[in-house]
């Protein structure tokens, strides 16, 4: 079981799909509880290619291709988890700002986020405040995540910050905000909760934004 | 001194009368610029701001008819706005390549672009009444093309997991690059004055992969653009936004001649630092910081980061003065204004 375990957080760390789905099965019909699987495969896993990624040793393609495995895996356990109650640590509704389609860091972002056991509510791009506001609302968020690339956006995620506020509900909920443009003083500025440089550190970012 | 005398005198490490200025912007801002200076058009933009932009040759397309809204290689575009409207990019929405799982499959359903279905008989035309500038022509940006063929996601991955389809499709890229460069340079023998040989490989804080894979896909086919463009007289212009030092060294062992953008906000991109280090190979080509400095500092602001950039990266010649990249609409014109004026103010050599 250990070694399953191991093996499958090594196969995250390689983003070797094939062999994640194939763990992921194996645990689950060995009777590992899903909850090890995910903190001690999955999130494991996630949690070195942070590390790797911060470290120098690890880009785009390789976090990519992790990520794809966690997800795969993750997608196999989402039903164990939930039937057995593991909960997720908080609830993330993450998007990249209207009028801007970029969202590779995004979804980056999104998978390190489910990777260190948040629940992810990914609003895709283009994403309006309304639509932010909506899903805060209906999925009882702790956390929101404005992604912008384009410096011609990223001025909207103070527009988001000011309707939360019209919203009556900037004090329910968490700012966060990340993408090239978007610097520590730009969320300052507009009155963020928090900066995130990259997708590893945004899960880190996130986890110090929870209710301790 | 021309705006073309003035590029070759900086390019190869001669005494210019003054800085030579660039100009990159996106088209809403230098509408704005054309209505808040009373320009008629780009050229008398140019000239009322001292800016010795090259003239950029491209042939004409004769090749088969494209769909609505699709480039040459299938991909589709959709126009999207930003700033409710103030301004708008074109991104690509559809990726012909990303159904594909094999080199085989691409082979059988999918028609690479060639260079014959460009006519390149009116580039002399392009350049006539234009003599004072430097000429731009030709040169490479494959993986920027494969992103849009694949889909951005799929393609970083396939650099991971599908290298053959990765080497098989910048053969492809390439091999058009070097077709459509070659015919540019026959049509205008010893006038074309830089190509830009360009990949993104850097993101904002690190290169977006790395230095190994930059070097088994990219820089042995990057290097044939330089020596063709080396062997046609021009200078090879490497453009790569982001956090890119780690791999200068190896770009100037390839043999490329400026270096755009030096985009100084990103780690490792220290200006002082690019100088003393490789100021005697390069030639540095942008640095003005168009993320804040250019759409959110102040007047004061501009002029101050142009004339550090003059005395860090222009100490001896070496630099040509641009912003990193297209400067963004909302970019005040005052703004625009004071960086070329102050580059022609304090880029006057003595």
């Amino acid at each position: 079981m250990e070694g399953t375990l191991q093996s499958l957080k090594q196969a995250i760390i390689e983003g070797n799909n094939k062999q994640a789905v194939e763990l992921t099965t194996q645990l689950m019909e060995g009777g590992a509880s899903p909850k090890e699987i995910l903190n001690d495969g999955l999130i494991a896993g996630m949690s070195t290619v942070g590390e790797l990624f911060k470290e120098g040793k690890y880009f785009v393609p390789e976090m990519l291709i992790a990520a794809r495995a966690m997800k795969s895996g993750l997608n196999l356990l989402r039903p164990s988890l939930v039937e057995t109650g593991v909960e997720s640590i908080g609830t993330v509704v993450i998007g990249t700002v209207r009028g801007d389609l970029h969202d590779i860091g995004k979804n980056l972002t999104s998978m390190f986020l489910e990777g260190a056991g948040f629940n992810v509510v990914d609003l895709g791009v283009d994403v309006s405040a309304e639509a932010f506001i909506e899903a805060i609302k209906e999925h009882k968020a702790e956390i929101i995540g404005m992604s912008a690339l384009l410096t011609t956006t990223m001025t909207y995620t103070a527009e988001v910050i000011k309707a939360l506020q019209e919203a009556k509900i900037r004090d329910e909920v968490k700012v966060i905000v990340g993408g090239a443009p978007i610097t520590q003083e730009w969320a300052d500025q507009i009155g963020a909760d928090a900066f995130a440089q990259d997708a590893a550190s945004a899960a880190d970012r996130c986890k110090e934004l929870l209710p301790q | 001194m021309t705006p073309k005398e003035r590029w070759l005198a900086v390019l190869n490490r001669e005494k210019p009368d003054r800085l030579p200025m660039d100009y990159w912007a996106t088209a809403e801002t230098t509408e704005k610029m054309l209505r808040h200076l009373g320009c008629a058009d780009e050229w008398a933009l140019m000239e009322r701001l001292h800016i010795d932009r090259p003239v950029t040759v491209t042939p004409d397309y004769i090749g088969p008819p494209l769909p609505k809204d699709t480039d040459i290689y299938g991909c589709r575009r959709a126009v999207i706005s930003y700033s409710s409207g103030a301004g708008a990019y074109t991104e690509t929405v559809y990726h012909p390549l990303a159904q594909y799982q094999t080199i085989a499959e691409i082979e059988e359903n999918y028609t690479w672009p060639t260079a014959d279905w460009y006519d390149y008989s009116q580039l002399s035309a392009q350049v006539e009444g234009k003599e004072a500038y430097p000429i731009r022509g030709g040169g490479s940006e494959p993986f920027l093309i494969y992103k849009n063929l694949r889909g951005m996601e799929q393609a970083y991955m396939d650099l991971a997991l599908n290298p053959e389809m990765v080497h098989y499709c910048l053969d492809k890229l390439f091999d058009f690059c070097y077709q459509n460069t070659t015919r540019i340079y026959e049509q205008l023998p010893g006038r074309v004055n830089i190509s830009y040989i360009a990949e993104d490989f850097g993101g904002q804080e690190a290169l977006l992969f790395s230095t190994a894979m930059i070097k088994t896909f990219f820089i042995p086919r990057m290097k044939r653009m330089i020596d063709l463009a080396h062997q046609a007289g021009a200078y090879a212009f490497f453009h790569s936004d982001g956090a890119i030092r780690e791999i200068i060294p190896a770009m100037i062992e390839a043999g490329i001649d400026v270096l755009n953008p030096i985009q100084w906000r990103c780690p490792g991109m220290d200006r002082a630092a690019l100088k003393r280090d490789f100021g005697d190979q390069l030639i540095f080509h942008g640095a003005v910081d168009n993320q804040k400095t250019m759409p959110f500092g102040s007047v004061d602001d501009v002029r101050q980061e142009v004339i550090s950039h003059i005395e860090v990266l222009g100490a001896g010649g070496g630099y040509i003065l641009a912003p990193c990249h297209n400067i963004q609409v909302i970019s005040p014109p005052e703004n625009v204004v004071a960086m070329y004026e102050t580059g022609y103010e304090y880029g006057q050599i003595t």
